[in-house]
């Protein structure tokens, strides 16, 4: 029986959930640098002791209106084929194995974001994870070629 | 040779890398040298330094297995032999021969360094050679340099000093009386050979039966404990060549011999050989001096054969200690860390500083701030010598031109002298990868476009050699490159033709010839009216321009009709740690790299006029163009309005421009950091640093900055 480590945490009312294998550390959030002329999502860059990294506005990658940084905020530190960038989420839930017989595909209307993101939908008792495909959060559509 | 064959049954792989290294040195000292050859015509030391760098280079690959590659260097080594004997003269059509053995050895590298398997196909080429040395060897029996035969070998010793003492010169000396050869044989164990005293034994008795052997260096003793593979043997006997090196062969563990002619310095005429051996008491000392001049306080006590030949061995070792490369991987984790410590450094110093505000009289404190300035002066070495570990000659980049512009030459008639400057200028590692390719472009465009053909050159009054001259040389905190050619020039015409066709400037902007130049950097330009395979001009300058912005730098153009074009690169130094000028603008940071800092002006905001879109400020007399960094970076207007604004003027060559900004904070060494490939190529900003309190802040790029507002105007 194939089962797979996922991070879950929430934004607004949604849970998602990343493999963990994809999850270097989770962090609280520290002073961001805004970076001009980057994409929107771009929240900016935080010192990851000595390392500058990327931090990804999750809510506003998915089109979600903006949310206020709590006590609970955190940024997932995630390393996807050796690049590290950092996500901010509202809070991180938990920890848990998923079958993976439990994983639907993403349905057609993707809850009202971009399916490209969507790997799948998991369920555990009543509660929905999305699954988050991570490898399109950053490049996809060309974060190098926006500038022109 | 079988012995290549050989496998050594161990993990061959740790070693790769450094055949790897070696040969692709190896190769580029072929190619350079053949360039060379080509230009001297005669010219026996090179040949024999080619030879030697063929030799190795099939030394190595046969250890290795790599066979295609030892049989393509075996013929290239015959040819060079051939060469080198004076059998055969120097062609146009052997160096390009030899030249395509160079590219055929070079692709074989790069597939060895694949990891895959060699699949070059190198028959036409082996053959090819094997008939010149065939044919050649026939042809011109005559052996054009015969009499010149002491000079090939007064040139070749200089790789071993056998430091001969008199009784032995005078053995050496006797032979040439006697009809007896002497000869210089360099044998060569092959790797993890155990017992190396032993073998050197073996080949000596053998030896001794064919003649007389006079020196042995290193000695047997010395061979024991040292790293050396080779040795080298000074023999006087009646025995061939051939049959020499057949016969050491027959010992086993020896990888491979060579027998080469040996003479004297000075032993043209033996006699004169002898009488200024007697004058200067130590001939050899003279002869190397030239070459080392270290060496000479070393050689002048050691008169005494025993010591001269414990003198000799030390030396090579010196040598092979000079220099020891290391993984850059390590190098950059080394720069890294003391990068780290800077950060930290400027967080002590903070602490200090704070501490000292709250008690001023704490006596600990004071002590605290005096060990941080001498940890900063100690940083500040460190971070000197770490930084130096990166620096690289330029020439290693400008090696590779020689041949661009040499087999362009060939292919179009066009005759071309590339005159190299200031090869020894160090930059950055980085630096140095990085500025290959658009120095290629840039000098393909002056050897396509630039110079004219000879019949045209000659027409209008110059000399039928077109001269193309590449210089680096230090100016300040960067470094200048500059490709000149004494061509046509650019057409401005064409050029202001095509953009006002493009749309790209309007009549009424009033360009200057040197502004029109400038337009070649616009994406997508290009005059061209027809694409050669070498080039288009204009074509790519847009690419070649970003490839300098990227390391920080700027390009700028010089041209005059029918005298010449010059491109000016000017680039920093290193890229890793820089001084910093840090200025607030809203409530943000950031950092303006020191060395384009001009000066800073406190201006009144009603001296700022507006010119067509762009703000101006009068400055001694000059239009200053000013950039507003709230503007460009988006930043909401600061509610307070002061009368007066911050400028900082920065520049890079003759161009400059003021940053409008709220506040000078103070000036500060940062380390440059990468902001990652996610938001690489960002407008105006060069990277991060992370600052004493931990927060991160933005990096400047001044050189995209100046490039945006030269284009606008």
């Amino acid at each position: 029986m194939a089962e797979e480590q996922m991070v879950t945490f929430s934004l607004g009312s949604e849970e998602f959930g990343v493999d963990i294998m994809k999850v270097q550390e989770i962090i609280r959030i520290p002073p961001v640098t805004r970076v001009p002329k980057a994409r929107s999502y771009i929240e900016g860059v935080i010192n990851l002791r000595g390392n500058v990294i990327p931090i990804v506005n999750l809510r506003s990658r998915f089109g979600m209106p903006p949310g206020e940084e709590t006590d609970l905020s955190r940024i997932v530190v995630l390393q996807i084929d050796s690049k590290v960038f950092g996500v901010m989420v509202d809070s991180v839930t938990e920890v848990l194995w998923l079958d993976s017989e439990a994983i639907e595909p993403p349905p057609p209307i993707a809850l009202g974001m971009d399916s490209n993101y969507i790997r799948g939908v998991g369920k555990i008792g009543e509660r929905l994870l999305i699954l988050l495909k991570l490898d399109q959060l950053m490049g996809g559509d060309g974060v190098n070629e926006q500038i022109a | 040779m079988s012995q290549g064959e050989k496998n050594m049954g161990i993990d061959l792989d740790d070693f790769l890398e450094f055949y790897l290294l070696d040969s692709q040195e190896q190769v580029e000292k072929l190619g350079s040298g053949l360039l060379q050859l080509e230009r001297d015509g005669e010219n026996i030391s090179l040949v024999n330094d080619l030879f030697r760098s063929a030799h190795s280079l099939k030394g190595a690959s046969g250890t290795m297995g790599f066979t295609p590659i030892v049989e393509l260097t075996h013929a290239a080594e015959d040819l060079l032999d051939k060469l080198r004997q004076g059998k055969m003269l120097v062609t146009n059509e052997i160096i390009d021969v030899l030249l395509a053995v160079t590219d055929k050895v070079k692709m074989m590298l790069a597939q060895v360094e694949q990891r895959s398997d060699i699949s070059v196909d190198y028959g036409d080429l082996t053959s090819q050679m094997r008939t010149i040395t065939e044919t050649g060897a026939l042809a011109q029996k005559s052996k054009p340099f015969a009499g010149k035969n002491q000079v090939e070998e007064q040139e070749e010793k200089p790789e071993i000093d056998f430091a001969l003492s008199p009784e032995e010169t005078g053995t050496v000396s006797e032979a040439a009386f006697t009809s007896k050869s002497v000869y210089w044989l360099n044998v060569v164990l092959e790797p993890n050979t155990m017992m190396k005293a032993v073998r050197a034994v073996m080949v000596i008795q053998r030896l001794e039966l064919l003649g007389n052997v006079v020196k042995i260096i290193p000695s047997i003793d010395e061979l024991e404990v040292c790293e050396a593979l080779e040795f080298n043997i000074l023999f006087v006997t009646n025995e061939s060549q051939e049959d020499i090196r057949a016969d050491i062969l027959e010992v086993s563990e020896i990888y491979d011999a060579q027998v080469t002619n040996y003479a004297l310095p000075e032993t043209d005429a033996p006699e004169i050989g002898l009488t200024v051996q007697a004058e200067e008491a130590n001939p050899v000392r003279i002869e190397k001096s030239v070459e080392e001049p270290i060496q000479m306080g070393r050689s002048k006590q050691a008169n005494q054969p025993a010591e001269q030949n414990t003198n000799v061995q030390p030396q090579k070792d010196i040598n092979q200690v000079h220099t020891i490369r290391v993984d850059t991987a390590r190098m950059d984790n080394l720069i890294n860390l003391v990068g780290e410590m800077v950060i930290t450094r400027t967080r002590l110093v903070k602490i200090g500083q704070d501490l000292q505000t709250e008690n001023q009289s704490d006596p600990l404190v004071a002590s605290l701030n005096e060990a941080n300035v001498y940890l900063g002066r100690l940083m500040n070495d460190l971070q000197e010598s770490v930084m130096r570990l990166r620096m690289v000659p330029i020439g290693t980049v400008f090696s590779r031109y020689p041949r661009l512009v040499r087999d362009f030459c060939r292919k179009t008639g066009k005759r071309i002298e590339l005159v190299i400057h200031g090869e020894e200028t160090e930059l950055d590692k980085t630096v140095i990868e990085m500025i290959g390719d658009p120095l290629t472009h840039i000098i393909r465009n002056s050897v396509d476009h630039g110079i004219e053909a000879p019949e045209e050159r000659l027409t209008v009054g110059k000399p039928g050699v077109g001269t193309i001259t590449l210089d680096a040389y230090h100016e300040g905190n960067h470094i200048a490159i500059i490709v000149s050619d004494d061509g046509s020039g650019l057409n401005i015409d064409k050029i202001y033709k095509k953009a006002l066709e493009k749309g790209l400037v309007s009549e009424r902007d009033g360009l200057s010839e040197s502004d029109i130049a400038n337009l070649i950097f616009l994406p997508g330009f290009s005059t061209a009216d027809q694409v050669t395979d070498i080039s288009g001009r204009g074509v790519g300058m847009d690419v070649v321009k970003k490839a300098i912005t990227n390391l920080g730098g700027i390009i700028d153009i010089k041209t005059s009709k029918g005298i010449g074009t010059s491109m000016i690169i000017r680039l920093p130094l290193t890229l890793a740690i820089i001084q910093a000028l840090l200025v607030e603008v809203g409530k943000e940071t950031y950092a303006v790299p020191l060395s384009s800092v001009v000066e800073t002006l406190l201006v009144n905001k009603r001296d700022i006029k507006s010119v067509g879109s762009l703000p101006m400020v009068q400055l001694r007399g000059n239009t200053l163009p000013l950039i507003s960094l709230k503007q460009k970076f988006d930043l909401p207007e600061s509610e307070t309005i002061n009368e007066e604004v911050y400028v900082v003027v920065v520049g890079l060559g003759d161009k400059t421009v003021g940053i409008i900004v709220d506040e000078l904070q103070g000036q500060q060494e940062v380390v440059i950091k990468s902001l990652g490939d996610y938001l690489n190529g960002l407008p105006g900003i060069a990277g991060a640093t992370i600052l004493g309190d931990g927060k991160v802040t933005l990096i400047l790029d001044i050189g995209s900055l100046l490039q945006d507002i030269l284009i606008k105007r």
